[in-house]
């Protein structure tokens, strides 16, 4: 299948932003308890690859209540050695099974040889922003969406590492993802706070002098039109003896600047539907509750239209 | 090779194999680090991927981190993930080459009951996330009316029967139920009797008990295929009309159903 570019994404321009937060085991019993009001669940696909039991019964009572959200970490979809028929074909069943809003993973890589083994390292690692990199990216992308039938979400990564490759055959990251959402008619789910952490560690190697700045330039250089979701999370700063870095570790609550390049974002893509990730040291459900509805108040607050 | 597979190899070979500086050495060809040391953002992977690895075997392998503590095993842990890195983006389909790693451990050795532990644990981990399979209890009527040559039992999911050396029943149910309790478990280490035990699925709930005496041939030979008759046949030492209702009750037969298998097969233990 060749997805139609034009075909419109998840976002809902000039109307109400939908929220969601990321569902995790501590809360599956209570929030199908209480139902806080969400417009929808992100789960991870791979937590749900069994073929039944328990946590599958989960997440369907939880579909039967909340449109979800299928965010994969595993894809790996920027592997040279190409995508694991094995496991496009349990998210398919997944997908077929749970019928999603939205199906997603990373512009990433953990897949290839080790020696003679073909192994996977369960881990998001990052990809050269080259045009070879980008034929790869754009070829597996278009591999799941054929088999999903449906438009997948590639979203940004935090790195930790970055690639040396000759200036000339080196794009900017948003430069290689419009391109990908161009070549394949993909979605691109915008990750704020991966943008943020990353801008923060190229300030702590003295290659940015303004973090903010240099997201906000980011964002512009983004196509409004390819953007389908918007993630939010919180991350951390480590100095130890290996040096300072910091972690994009989804364990705390969405920070000031963050907060800002979120009203920055909406206001450049308009109503995206927004996630709020907790992954680390998962907090009570409020917690989770209250950040989404901070999101909203803050979409709100950019989306209204003057009487 | 072209450029992009010559970088990814690299960086999986600085995050997989052990040791890992001739790897981190290499890749420093293809990459730096971010933050304030180039590699610092190196040690931030490495430092996930243990930590995941610990955390996926910590879920898989409750008993074997009780037997032995949380130290060795987050360190059989970081062994294990180099060992045997994972091939699967599903992280929970990782570690089912433990009991072979631990087979493998000179310094475990005397500690050789541990693999069993190990495979036992896994039928568990497994056996969770099996289709579900829908009995009709109301079936098993057919056991009085029907000839027993062309009726097979419906089993449970994730259905597994474990052979042991050791009191494997004992020391899975020591350190997940506390009885027996584990002085009673250490004296049967000493002079070791064989157990074997049942691992299944009872609704939700992952189960594992001692096995009856005949009752492992009889449940391999129901899932080899073989009819009701030849299966129980094949069962020596079971009383057949004892173990059904207990058998039943625990969620272990879900009903009973009619086959063309009316095939006796030989020995199958």
């Amino acid at each position: 299948m060749r997805t139609d570019p034009m075909q419109p994404i998840e976002s809902n321009p000039g109307r109400a932003v939908q929220v969601g937060i990321g569902w995790r085991h501590p809360h599956y019993a209570q929030l199908l308890e209480e139902r806080p009001k969400l417009d929808f669940l992100e789960v991870h696909s791979e937590n749900f690859f069994a073929q039944g039991g328990a946590v599958m019964a989960v997440l369907e009572r939880g579909r039967s209540r909340y449109p979800i959200s299928l965010h994969g970490v595993g894809l790996s979809l920027g592997s040279a050695a190409g995508l694991d028929t094995w496991h496009l074909e349990q998210l398919a069943s997944l997908v077929q099974r749970i019928d999603p809003v939205r199906v997603s993973d990373h512009a990433s890589f953990a897949r290839g040889a080790l020696g003679s083994a073909l192994v996977h390292a369960a881990d998001l690692l990052p990809l050269p922003f080259t045009d070879e990199s980008l034929g790869v990216l754009c070829a597996n992308v278009q591999r799941v969406q054929d088999r999903l039938q449906r438009r997948f979400m590639v979203e940004n990564l935090s790195a930790y590492l970055q690639w040396k490759s000759a200036p000339e055959h080196t794009l900017g990251e948003p430069a290689f993802l419009n391109t990908l959402a161009q070549r394949s008619g993909c979605a691109l789910l915008v990750d704020v706070n991966n943008i943020y952490v990353n801008a923060l560690n190229a300030q702590l190697g003295g290659h940015c002098g303004d973090p903010l700045a240099a997201c906000k330039d980011w964002l512009d250089q983004t196509t409004p039109e390819h953007v389908g979701e918007l993630h939010l999370a919180g991350h951390s700063r480590v100095n130890d003896a290996h040096g300072e870095i910091v972690i994009d570790d989804h364990g705390s609550r969405v920070c000031p600047p963050v907060w800002e390049l979120y009203r920055y974002a909406i206001n450049r893509f308009g109503a995206v539907p927004t996630l709020i990730e907790w992954d680390t040291d998962v907090p009570a459900l409020d917690t989770l509750i209250d950040e989404a509805a901070r999101a909203r108040a803050i979409a709100e607050q950019v989306l209204v239209v003057p009487a | 090779m072209n450029t992009l597979e010559r970088q990814q190899q690299a960086l999986l070979a600085a995050l997989l194999e052990w040791p890992a500086q001739p790897a981190i050495e290499r890749l420093k060809h293809f990459a730096r680090g971010v933050g304030t040391d180039p590699a610092r953002g190196l040690k931030a992977y490495q430092a996930n991927g243990h930590m995941l690895a610990e955390r996926a075997l910590r879920a898989a392998y409750p008993v074997l981190e009780q037997m032995l503590g949380a130290d060795s095993f987050a360190e059989l842990a970081r062994a294990f993930w180099h060992a045997y890195p994972p091939v699967r983006g599903d992280i929970t389909v990782w570690g089912d080459q433990l009991a072979e790693f631990l087979g493998q451990s000179a310094q475990l050795q005397g500690e050789a009951y541990l693999p069993d532990v190990a495979e036992a644990e896994w039928a568990l981990h497994r056996c969770a996330s099996e289709p579900d399979r829908e009995g009709d209890l109301a079936t098993l009527s057919l056991l009085t009316t029907e000839d027993p040559s062309t009726l097979g039992l419906t089993l449970a999911p994730g259905l597994v029967t474990l052979s042991s050396a050791w009191p494997l029943a004992s020391l899975m149910l020591a350190h997940r139920e506390g009885n027996p309790s584990l002085e009673q478990v250490g004296r049967q280490l000493q002079r070791p009797v064989p157990q074997e035990v049942v691992v299944w699925r009872a609704g939700f709930q992952p189960r594992l008990r001692l096995a009856m005496a005949g009752e492992a041939l009889l449940l391999r030979a129901l899932q080899a295929g073989l009819a009701l008759e030849h299966a129980v046949e094949a069962a020596e030492g079971l009383d057949f009309s004892h173990w059904l209702p207990l058998a039943v009750q625990s969620g272990l037969v879900l009903g009973a159903s009619r086959t063309d298998r009316s095939i006796a097969a030989p020995g199958l233990d």
